[in-house]
């Protein structure tokens, strides 16, 4: 075993929302996140981040109201739990250019643009930020989501991951397998901008897509970007062995983060990656205070503005109307139908009075929550690292103060202990986390790599995803 | 009484690739146009329109390859002609970060995404830039593009006008009709951000698209971005007449361009806006010089870099004269190539000679909307544009990057100011739509886009635009 500490890698967790994970907290008086329509908010935010020498902002997003469709929204919109909230794609744009190093992660799901123009999009990103771009791939989880793109719900959880291994599977051809690395020759004397016979269609023909290429923008520095998920299911975590790069993780425990990390490592090797070919996140919010007293103290007043219809709404504690339960409603009357091993968790572990639905709303809003000093702190992050975890997403509270006060006293301290970079390294986003900027052999991307060069038409390459072996 | 003169709507045309329109031309000396993929490109470029008064940049954009001429995308690719090529949309973030002022006219299809994420991209491009944010609406005429989204060929060119429509009415629901202006209340004593009474579903059900909404941003400066069009055809003019605000237009002649404005002019009436509620623009080619000597060098240099395969490819001409005697006949040509009776044939001149075809396609630099001389000239030549054809702005072409609108600013922009046809100052916090139009920053009535205004006429569509047989 090597004594050497590995630093670890930091990732501010946002979105471009008023209310996204701590519900309640804008209406603190330091809470800059209100101002989520001012680019300015976020550019500051970027430059803050990148002075702390953090490794990237991952914005997170939605395509739709959470909860019942059906149902009123009225709950979302009061407080303003991801609605009002604007698209990332765009913003990453304006901070790629106000910033040099920091990694900039959008999410976007695989029903909001078709693959094509999708592809085209990141590579743009790509070439303006000199490869500093990822993509959290989600499949989308709202119903309310999927009737905005003309759909009447949610499709079928196992057909979703489908869905999402062929549109992956569209832009990895488009990334990797379009263009040659020399395809551009910029030759003045002779007029040649691109070498024609090194640019190839791809000819796509699958079950939803049929794309004939070819890509639009040249190879960016990083072509494929780098590729996060976020789903814990059972075909999220395949999903996730296979195409993932980095998984964004909220286990309740390092215990239970380890168990995660082995398995999805160990599914990773059955697809012919290696264990390390994903790197895991964990979410994290932090009350950070000199003496544990006085971070005890402002986590009780963090706690003052916790709101409970917020987190009840996040987490799907409603009634079979969609509603949210009053606050002071006893758990033994909540009857829902999606989170019921949580309610009853929380049930059992108070005992001295009738547990209540705010009690569910403070339980959530512990859940990922460290209280202490930089040194206790420090010390319950080695915990996760000891774990498997090879980063952090930071969660706020309130933007920018939650991370300028994580880069003032923890990572000083984490730097002191080798747990954080002092300096960026050289070169794009996956070179600074995997050193080298293209992804490597063993992802299904890597297969389209002169895969088109022949000039036949590849049809019908969209392959099955391959079962894992036990 | 004396009139004010009209003022000019000066935009510069672009497009985020090598070779957009002058092609050959990216081999100047000099010319920055290799570095499209780089983002310092763009903010440089920014600055200069910026500093120099310019309203807007406009950016065009297609989703396919050229891929008619020859039969296939390689000459496109050999030209650099619009491929490689760069999402539109994503520049204008940078440009408007180190820009107050400048405009955005940005081209997206209306044929093959859906628009409830388009819709949200652009509210948060305005809220971005404070409301500086035009959409160029085209529905993509290149047969690869269609075939890069799922389809085998081209929608039917009514067909796309009649699907922009309705994609125009979901779009109106979402910007207009989902918030009110004061749903967003932040109440942090009682925790009400916005109140739920004023944000609501759209529930759009029509031919081609189904959206729930709400609206996921909330209302920006603009709301409804400026709506710009380009388009000469008839069912353009019939969308144009309901929708643009800003048409981007042409024709092989004055008299045609007048005609075309005419026409959708009368359409704007037939849909009960006024005579003046859209302004027209026509893409302009400018070499300016301190001399007339100076002037035409220039136009020398240009035509020496200039590339006539490049223009065959982006004319999507459909038989290769390169390939044949200059003596026959453009009709003897396609006869040899077996697509004499193809029925694009007839807008050929098929008893022209190869050799003088090309020479009249080489020499395309004389069409109109083109001026070459002193700063003098130049500015008489705008001046008549504006007065005696009746447009209202130019999309000035780009020979070279920066040159052209370098020589632009610095010879032309200062008589136009003298003579009244440029204003001497951007108005601070103003939006876009207010400097093109004056009055508000939000689309007014009788604009269809009103009628869904504090909710109404949700459940009331705008009646489809019908354009193709009914069966």
């Amino acid at each position: 075993m090597s004594s050497k500490t590995t630093p670890l890698h930091f990732n501010a967790f946002v979105m471009n929302t008023a209310s996204h994970i701590h519900h309640g907290q804008w209406r603190r008086p330091d809470a800059g996140q209100t101002e989520f329509n001012d680019v300015n908010t976020w550019i500051d935010l970027a430059k803050l981040l990148e002075a702390a020498k953090f490794d990237a902002m991952f914005f997170a997003d939605v395509s739709g109201l959470y909860g019942d469709a059906d149902a009123d929204f009225d709950v979302y919109v009061t407080e303003g739990l991801q609605i009002p909230s604007n698209d990332p794609t765009v913003l990453l744009s304006a901070l790629a250019v106000h910033t040099e190093h920091i990694g900039l992660a959008l999410t976007s799901n695989v029903a909001q643009n078709h693959p094509f123009n999708f592809a085209r999009q990141l590579s743009t990103l790509d070439h303006i930020s000199n490869g500093r771009i990822a993509w959290n791939i989600v499949t989308g989880v709202q119903d309310n989501g999927a009737r905005n793109f003309g759909l009447p719900k949610l499709t079928d959880h196992a057909e979703r991951y489908e869905w999402a291994e062929e549109y992956v599977d569209v832009t990895y051809k488009l990334w990797e397998g379009s263009w040659d690395d020399d395809a551009l020759i910029k030759d003045r004397e002779r007029g040649v901008f691109s070498d024609p016979s090194k640019i190839h269609k791809i000819h796509h023909v699958g079950k939803r897509y049929r794309v004939e290429g070819p890509h639009l923008p040249s190879p960016s520095p990083q072509r494929t970007p780098l590729l996060y998920q976020a789903g814990s299911s059972e075909s999220g975590r395949r999903f996730a062995a296979r195409n993932a790069e980095a998984t964004f993780i909220i286990a309740p425990s390092p215990a239970i983060a380890a168990e995660l990390i082995a398995d999805t490592r160990r599914l990773a090797v059955s697809y012919g990656r290696n264990p390390d070919d994903i790197k895991f996140f964990q979410g994290l919010s932090f009350v950070i205070g000199d003496t544990q007293e006085e971070a005890e103290a402002k986590a009780l007043e963090y706690e003052q503005y916790v709101s409970v219809d917020g987190y009840s709404a996040h987490s799907a504690i409603v009634d079979k109307t969609g509603r949210v339960y009053a606050a002071d409603t006893p758990l033994k009357d909540v009857d829902t139908n999606t989170a019921k091993g949580f309610v009853e968790w929380v049930s059992q572990h108070i005992t001295d009075r009738e547990p209540i639905v705010a009690d569910l709303a403070l339980s959530r809003s512990r859940d990922t929550r460290i209280v202490g000093t930089p040194e206790s702190i420090a010390d319950t992050i080695a915990e996760w690292q000891a774990a498997g975890v090879d980063g952090i997403n930071v969660i706020n509270w309130v933007i920018p103060g939650s991370f300028a006060e994580f880069a003032d006293k923890v990572l000083p301290v984490l730097r002191a202990r080798g747990l954080a970079q002092s300096e960026y390294s050289e070169g794009t986003l996956r070179q600074k986390l995997f050193g080298q900027s293209l992804i490597n052999d063993r992802h299904p991307a890597a297969r389209y790599r002169g895969a088109f060069s022949d000039g036949s038409p590849i049809s019908q390459t969209y392959v099955e995803p391959i079962e894992a072996k036990s | 009484m004396t009139v004010a003169p009209k003022r000019l709507i000066l935009n510069l045309f672009e497009m985020n690739c090598v070779s957009h329109i002058t092609h050959g031309l990216w081999r100047l000396p000099e010319n920055n146009r290799q570095r499209f993929n780089d983002i310092d490109y763009w903010i440089e470029l920014a600055r200069l329109l910026e500093a120099g008064g310019f309203d807007a940049v406009f950016l065009a954009d297609v989703i396919g390859a050229y891929d008619v001429f020859r039969d296939g995308p390689e000459t496109a690719l050999r030209e650099g002609l619009q491929i490689p090529s760069n999402d539109p949309l994503l520049v204008i973030p940078a440009m408007a970060a180190v820009t107050k002022h400048l405009g955005f006219g940005v081209t997206f299809s209306t044929s093959y995404e859906p628009p409830f994420a388009f819709a949200r991209r652009i509210s948060t491009l305005d809220h971005l830039t404070k409301g500086r944010i035009g959409w160029n609406i085209v529905t993509s005429y290149l047969p690869n593009a269609a075939r890069n989204f799922g389809h085998d060929d081209q929608i039917a060119h009514d067909r796309r006008y009649e699907i922009a429509n309705e994609y125009l009415d979901v779009l109106y629901k979402l910007w207009e009709g989902s918030w009110d202006d004061d749903a967003v209340i932040a109440d942090k004593e009682n925790l009400a951000y916005s109140d739920p009474g004023k944000v609501r579903y759209i529930n759009h059900v029509g031919e081609h698209f189904s959206v729930a909404g709400p609206h996921l941003s909330e209302p920006s400066r603009q709301r409804t971005p400026v709506l710009f069009q380009a388009t000469a055809s008839k069912a353009g003019a019939a969308l144009a007449g309901r929708h643009a605000e800003v048409v981007f237009t042409g024709g092989p002649t004055p008299s045609g361009v007048q005609k075309s404005i005419a026409e959708m002019r009368a359409a704007a009436a037939a849909n009960g806006r006024g005579e003046d509620a859209i302004k027209f623009i026509v893409q302009a080619g400018i070499v300016v010089g301190r001399t007339d000597e100076e002037a035409h060098e220039k136009l020398r240099l240009y035509k020496q870099f200039s590339s006539i395969e490049g223009r065959l490819a982006h004319a999507s001409l459909p038989f290769d004269p390169t390939g044949h005697p200059s003596e026959i006949t453009v009709g003897e040509a396609l006869r040899r190539e077996g697509k004499a009776d193809l029925p694009f044939a007839a807008f050929l001149p098929v008893d022209q000679t190869i050799g003088d075809f090309l020479v009249t396609i080489d020499e395309s630099w004389d069409e109109q909307f083109f001026v070459v001389g002193t700063p003098d000239i130049v500015a008489d030549a705008i001046e008549s544009w504006l007065d005696d054809v009746g447009i209202d702005g130019i999309n000035l072409r780009q020979y070279h990057s920066f040159g052209t609108a370098q020589d632009f600013i610095e010879l032309v922009v200062p008589l136009l100011r003298e003579r009244g046809r440029l204003r001497d100052a951007y108005v601070d916090g103003e939006t876009l739509r207010e400097r093109l139009f004056g009055g508000e920053p939000r689309l007014s009535e009788p604009h269809v886009a009103t009628r869904y205004r504090g909710g109404k006429n949700l459940d009331n569509p705008l009646p489809p635009l019908t354009l193709t047989p009914q069966l």
